[in-house]
């Protein structure tokens, strides 16, 4: 636990902590530093342990476990349980858009603003190891076939951001807000009874990455972000966002280039903001029909 | 116009569902790796000994079902001991067991060894490991230090679950090796002491002592709400068993000391003790009794109550009051307050820890949460020794004397832990 800064800001204290290859902050409506320092680390040890535990680059953790069983059966743990219960849920909620098998497309899909897009034949050879269709889960009993793998990093931020705020709230009343790299929960009213005033980064400008277009207040719940307004290909004017269609292999046609979903739980509000942009050119009506709050960047 | 009627609120409802199903399940939060507990035990007895106990207790959890702790001890007793001569009409002179220099017992006190102080220190661990799914084991090792005494052991603890986890068997054994290095010498058994300034024989400098202890037990969860616990432990001890301080008075017709021998014991002990322990939670409260039972080969017969309540309050308050009970009722067969004159018995000691008493504790724990799953409390409680005052048998001014004076001792207890 080296890495953990508290700093003064305004009226509160913000902990500040590298995990999750993302900046993240705590801030804490408080006056006292130590404070701040002790709900950080709470913060920071919990972003450290699921990180540890589901990061598929960890070979101790247990995604690396399950990806190296080579079509063994594999039995988890009650926590990764959960997990893969809510991927499976996901799965099946879109119709096979989203899936914790859809990782391997990382090997030729590579988002860095360059024109690379991969040969359709190389997305092809792939596809037979995507599809959680294809996966035995009986909890707790998991069963990939040999060569397919899990990739839970599209929940895994979001969980951790919960899971933060939940060992906060039980530890201490102070009013925090946990942000990890962009997805974020507020435990609740600040002391005089304020919300936590969010902006939204503004992609017209990235060179002005403080700048935002417009914002919004966050007094209980969560906002979680899809896509990233720097990491996409372009080739002959096309567009391709971070958002893979686990279905084909290729990136969803029409997709806004971010969307910030409002909901009780960060996982909920990720979730969802993947979700409408797996729907592409609807992502927005999906939104509507779903009734949450949204900011949808094209 | 919803483009795509098909996708209705369900999803987000689904979400919602799926999202509380996993956001509940187990909290398996980043515990902290390291444990500190700590304690500071302050004892005193009335007139008598005085002991203050520091213990630190540093646990590293390696994994989920691995750890490995250290605890560190020291003791600190100042005082008087009672030396197990008898108290006379006269004022006594007693050599002290270095033979350097004499102390006097007031005439109808209690001889007390007033040289009686001492400091110990103690290294244990404890190393636990699973082998399987459903076993473990722990593994133990303890050196300890007093300028006249060291102590050492290790042992070994396998426990297997079965029965769905309801049932855990375990089996454990130890061994130890003592060395005694008495001021002045171990000293002749039944010898008698001798006048200052000659000095008394001995049998060497130093002595030894051989321990060896199983542990059968089981522990089964009976319902919900109790767990019961039974133990037997068998210990056999060969060597030096005899307390070189110790001494036997030989009296006349008339009870009154003719002369004062060192005491001598077996050189083997067999222990044996029966162990049972039932758990009860009630809400929030938790009701924790126990029963032991202890015999061993030198005739000593022991049961012992122990009783306790927590009363939780909400807000990680407690109040746990705690009665002890512990009947020891008989004595060694070697005990023997006093000797008479003529008598040549092959063993004999007038230790009263050897003989028949009770003592009974009361006790009273307040506990409070910490942050960060720490604990501090406090502990307060009184003891009550009784035994045999005035032996039927005593001769002549002896059965005017109180040979058991009661022992009332209070002791205060701190205690901190934290995680981290």
């Amino acid at each position: 636990m080296t890495e953990l800064r508290v700093e003064r800001v305004a009226d509160y204290w913000v902990a500040r902590f590298q995990a999750m290859a993302s900046p993240c902050e705590v801030l804490v409506d408080t006056d006292d530093p130590t404070v701040a320092r002790r709900v950080g680390a709470i913060a920071y040890s919990e972003a450290l342990r699921v990180e540890r535990k589901f990061s598929r680059y960890r070979a101790d953790g247990v995604v690396a476990q399950i990806n190296a069983a080579n079509g063994a059966t594999v039995e988890v743990d009650e926590e990764t349980a959960a997990l893969l219960n809510y991927a499976d849920a996901c799965y099946r909620m879109s119709d096979g858009r989203f899936d914790v098998t859809s990782g391997i497309l990382r090997r030729v899909w590579r988002f860095d603003g360059s024109a690379r897009v991969p040969e359709s034949q190389a997305v092809q050879a792939l596809m037979p190891l995507i599809g959680w269709g294809r996966v035995s889960w009986q909890n707790p009993r998991l069963t990939l076939l040999p060569g397919m793998e899990i990739d839970l990093g599209g929940i895994g931020k979001e969980y951790a951001v919960d899971r933060a705020v939940g060992l906060i709230r039980a530890e201490s009343p102070a009013s925090v807000l946990v942000n990890f790299g962009g997805d974020l929960v507020s435990s609740g009213a600040r002391r005089d009874g304020r919300a936590w005033q969010i902006g939204i980064e503004n992609p017209a400008q990235l060179a002005n990455a403080n700048a935002s277009r417009g914002g919004f207040e966050l007094t209980r719940g969560a906002a979680a972000t899809s896509g990233d307004t720097r990491r996409y290909l372009l080739k002959d004017g096309q567009r391709y966002p971070h958002i893979l269609d686990a279905r084909t292999g290729w990136p969803v046609e029409g997709a806004p280039k971010s969307i910030t979903v409002l909901a009780p739980t960060c996982i909920e509000a990720g979730t969802l903001a993947t979700l409408a942009m797996l729907q592409g050119v609807q992502a927005e009506s999906f939104l509507d029909t779903q009734g949450v709050k949204y900011w949808c960047l094209r | 116009m919803q483009l795509k009627p098909k996708q209705t609120p369900s999803i987000r409802q689904a979400l919602t569902v799926a999202a509380c199903t996993l956001l509940s399940a187990p909290a398996v939060r980043a515990q902290g790796t390291w444990e500190l507990d700590s304690s500071l035990l302050f004892y005193s007895e009335q007139d008598r000994v005085r002991a203050i106990e520091p213990v630190v207790r540093l646990k590293k959890q390696i994994s989920e079902d691995e750890h490995f702790a250290l605890q560190f001890v020291a003791d600190s007793l100042t005082g008087a001991s009672p030396s197990g001569a008898v108290p006379t009409t006269t004022p006594q002179t007693f050599t002290s067991p270095s033979g350097n220099s004499t102390y006097n017992t007031p005439a109808n006190e209690i001889p007390l060894d007033p040289s009686f102080h001492d400091t110990r220190g103690a290294i244990s661990f404890d190393w636990g490991r699973p082998l399987s799914r459903e076993s473990r084991v722990v593994y133990q090792g303890h050196v300890s230090k007093e300028f006249d005494y060291l102590s050492t052991g290790v042992g070994a603890t396998l426990s297997w679950d079965f029965n769905q986890r309801n049932t855990t068997l375990a089996a454990g054994a130890s061994i130890g090796y003592d060395q005694v290095n008495p001021v002045g010498g171990a000293p002749v058994g039944l010898a008698p002491m001798p006048t200052f300034p000659t000095v008394k024989a001995t049998s060497g400098d130093s002595d030894t002592k051989q321990l060896a202890d199983l542990l059968l037990g089981v522990t089964q969860i009976i319902s919900r709400t109790t767990l019961m616990q039974l133990n037997y432990t068998y210990g056999k001890e060969s060597g030096y068993l005899t307390d070189p301080y110790k001494l036997v008075s030989v009296v006349d017709a008339g009870g009154n000391p003719v002369e004062t021998l060192y005491e001598k014991r077996p050189d083997t002990r067999a222990r044996n003790a029966l162990y049972w322990r039932t758990l009860s939670a009630f809400g929030k409260d938790r009701l924790d009794f126990s029963y032991r039972y202890y015999w061993d080969d030198w005739g000593l017969r022991a049961h012992t109550a122990d009783l306790r309540y927590r009363f939780e309050f909400g807000g990680g308050h407690y109040l746990e009051p705690q009665l002890r009970y512990s009947l020891q009722s008989q004595a060694a067969d070697f005990y023997r307050p006093f000797l008479r004159q003529g008598e040549s018995p092959q063993y004999a000691s007038a230790d009263y820890r050897l003989s028949e008493m009770t003592t009974s504790t009361i006790g009273l724990k307040y506990g409070v949460a910490t942050r960060r799953d720490g604990e501090f409390a406090v502990r307060v409680g009184y003891m009550l020794q009784t035994g045999e005052d005035h032996p039927a048998n005593a001769p002549g001014q002896l059965a005017n004397q109180d040979l058991f004076p009661d022992t009332k001792a209070l002791l205060f207890q701190v205690n901190y832990s934290l995680k981290f």
